[in-house]
């Protein structure tokens, strides 16, 4: 079993915190991604798993070991890098096997296991060839080989696709995926492309600035984002956020773009929040053009386009609206694409409401 | 029109310049090679003919002669066997020694880590004369007077071959190589021996040639402790010429000789030299 728990985690550079008290369980043979914008702390988290830097507090444990003190070696884990890190010295074949001749395997074991790894990763023809001489997909996959051949029972990538292009990264995103379930092993992946952590992991954890936000569901995540920072990082674009009042009955709310009465899931909430402020959030894909939006809870606003994105199945705007600093997000068809300076007519479905605490920032 | 604007004047001034920098080139390159060219030929010469040729590239017909001579007044041979060993054994223990040192400087993160580079790096600017009497003492002391021993091992921690060592360490050997290898399961001299060292190869081929010449080309230190059938070819050639009927012939002959060894070494690894002398400047 390969759970791995940190209680109260700690890691500090002299006086700067960049892990405050990490408090995080991860079961046995869960694809967890760690996810957070640069110098949250998240690729720490994975190195301190590794053992390659130490815990300045707390405890990490992988199955029910206390590994604070353990060396990499000693963990059971193997780790994917962003620069894949291969030996430019060795062959395929022989990075493939280092780590089974460090155990001194018997050769002919390390023959077996090695032709296997590569037969599952498609690298059997290329065994006898240098790192550099293969293409970037090839070596993320040689670099996945060297992992997955010591049968380890954590599995730790960071960042691995960031160097590939966008049509290998979303090729490999699936095969990792499938390579991990079909091994059971658990995984701990960082990177900082929400796509690929919606996408690959059971469970996501987004870090902010060394602090554990929130850990769940990549929809548990999207429907529910636990603050204001989860709700803008999580999905893309981002979520348009407005200042607003709640009304003295608690029955309505304003804000500089849009008004309109409280869905019925939000009353008990509001109820208690009588006369105060709040911050109100919409995904883009709830701002539509008037007429594109078939809901019955909606309130229209009037915005110019500025940035027009247009992706295909559908298309982006930003739009400026009056009385609102910030630019205004919103979706419409792909086949009626405006022109940037345009004036259109938006409505808001109201029931999509998030709602968080303008001085916490938490959701209400 | 102007004419710099002109496409032909342009083209000659480039030729010109071309031309111009080939024969700069060239003149150097003949100045450097002439000393060993004219070597070859006065080697050729005996002693009167030396005296009295002036500069002319005419090859003699004393060469043989030249060579019993050099035989009869040292032991040629015996020289070049002592210069040998000394450099030989001096440049395979320092690229072990500096490899480890350079290596540990740039990895590892240790106290006093700056101050051991910055006295290191301080330490290449004493000139070496000023510790000759240090050495001699020293030597005296532990006795190990007349032993190549006392030679070649205060030259195997070389200051300028752990500068080279940590730079290329730090240029080229990424981070991230070293995590892997200690994540599949190698220690530390694991790591050193068989991932690091095939990565410096070009950085210990020219610390081989720089400790290697210095070691052979080394004058002072054995001039002051050996003796006998212990000296060095450098230091057997120096004490011909210091005698009334130097023979000049066989002791051109034998600097000649004793070049070879360095050409040779220079020849083999010289392409592997430069690879070293400028990894880091072009990524």
């Amino acid at each position: 079993m390969a759970s791995i728990s940190f209680k109260n985690v700690v890691k500090s550079y002299g006086d700067v915190n960049i892990i405050k008290g990490l408090d995080l369980e991860i079961a046995d043979k869960e694809f967890v991604v760690l996810v957070g914008p640069s110098g949250c702390g998240k690729s720490t988290t994975l190195r301190m798993i590794a053992g390659l830097e130490d815990i300045t507090d707390g405890q990490l444990l992988i199955g029910d070991r206390v590994v604070n003190n353990v060396h990499p070696k000693e963990r059971d884990v193997a780790m994917v890098f962003q620069s894949y890190a291969l030996y430019p010295h060795m062959t395929v074949a022989e990075n493939i096997a280092f780590g089974l001749k460090l155990r001194k395997m018997p050769k002919a074991e390390i023959k077996k296991l090695v032709d296997d790894a590569a037969d599952n990763l498609g690298l059997s023809h290329l065994l006898e060839r240098k790192p550099k001489d293969l293409s970037g997909g090839q070596r993320q996959r040689v670099a996945l080989g060297r992992a997955i051949v010591r049968k380890p029972s954590v599995f730790l990538f960071d960042e691995p696709l960031s160097n590939l292009d966008a049509e290998l990264r979303v090729h490999m995103r699936a095969e990792i995926g499938k390579l991990q379930k079909r091994l059971g092993v658990t995984a701990v992946y960082v990177t900082h492309d929400q796509v690929e952590a919606m996408t690959m992991g059971d469970r996501i954890c987004v870090l902010h600035k060394g602090e554990l936000q929130q850990v769940g569901t990549p929809l548990e995540l999207y429907d529910t984002p636990c603050n204001v920072f989860i709700a803008g990082f999580i999905g893309t674009p981002n979520m348009n956020f407005f200042n607003a009042a709640i009304s003295e009955d608690g029955t309505t709310f304003t804000s500089d773009v849009v008004s309109g009465s409280v869905p019925s899931n939000w009353a008990e909430v509001c109820a208690n929040k009588k006369g105060q402020e709040v911050i109100v959030g919409y995904r883009p894909e709830d701002v539509r053009p008037e007429d594109e939006q078939k809901c019955v809870n909606q309130k229209s606003f009037a915005g110019q386009i500025d940035i027009v994105e247009t992706l295909g199945h559908e298309v982006v705007v930003y739009m400026d609206v009056a009385g609102h600093e910030e630019k205004v997000t919103g979706k419409m068809d792909p086949h009626k694409v405006p022109r940037s300076g345009d004036k259109m007519t938006f409505a808001m479905n109201l029931d999509k409401l998030h709602m968080f605490d303008s001085e916490t920032k938490k959701r209400l | 029109m102007n004419i710099f604007d002109n496409a032909l004047f342009q083209k000659s001034i480039y030729a010109f310049l071309k031309y111009g920098v080939l024969a700069f080139l060239i003149l150097f390159a003949m100045t450097t090679i002439f000393p060993f060219v004219y070597s070859i030929v006065l080697s050729t010469h005996d002693q009167e003919g030396i005296s009295s040729l002036g500069v002319s590239m005419g090859l003699g017909i004393d060469l043989v002669e030249n060579y019993n001579e050099l035989l009869q007044r040292t032991a040629f041979w015996t020289g070049i066997t002592n210069s040998a060993i000394i450099a030989i054994l001096g440049t395979v223990i320092s690229i072990f020694f500096c490899s480890m040192c350079g290596y540990s400087l740039a990895v590892y993160k240790f106290k006093g880590r700056n101050v051991i580079f910055g006295i290191m790096l301080l330490s290449m600017m004493i000139p070496p004369v000023l510790s000759l009497i240090p050495y001699f003492l020293i030597v005296d002391m532990l006795g190990l007077m007349n032993t190549h021993f006392a030679v070649w091992v205060p030259f195997t921690i070389a200051p300028m071959g752990i500068f080279l060592v940590r730079q290329y360490v730090v240029a080229s050997i990424p981070k991230d190589l070293l995590e892997a290898a200690k994540l599949d399961g190698a220690g530390e001299f694991r790591i050193y021996s068989t991932i690091v060292m095939p990565l410096l190869k070009p950085s210990l081929a020219t610390l081989a040639i720089i400790q290697f010449v210095f070691l052979w080309n080394n004058f002072l230190q054995p001039l002051v402790i050996l003796e006998g059938d212990k000296a060095v070819i450098i230091t057997m050639i120096r004490s011909m010429q210091g005698t009334p009927d130097a023979p000049m012939g066989a002791i051109i002959l034998g600097s000649f000789l004793s070049m070879l060894p360095l050409i040779l070494v220079f020849v083999v690894s010289s392409k592997q030299m430069i690879s070293g002398l400028t990894s880091g400047a072009v990524k």
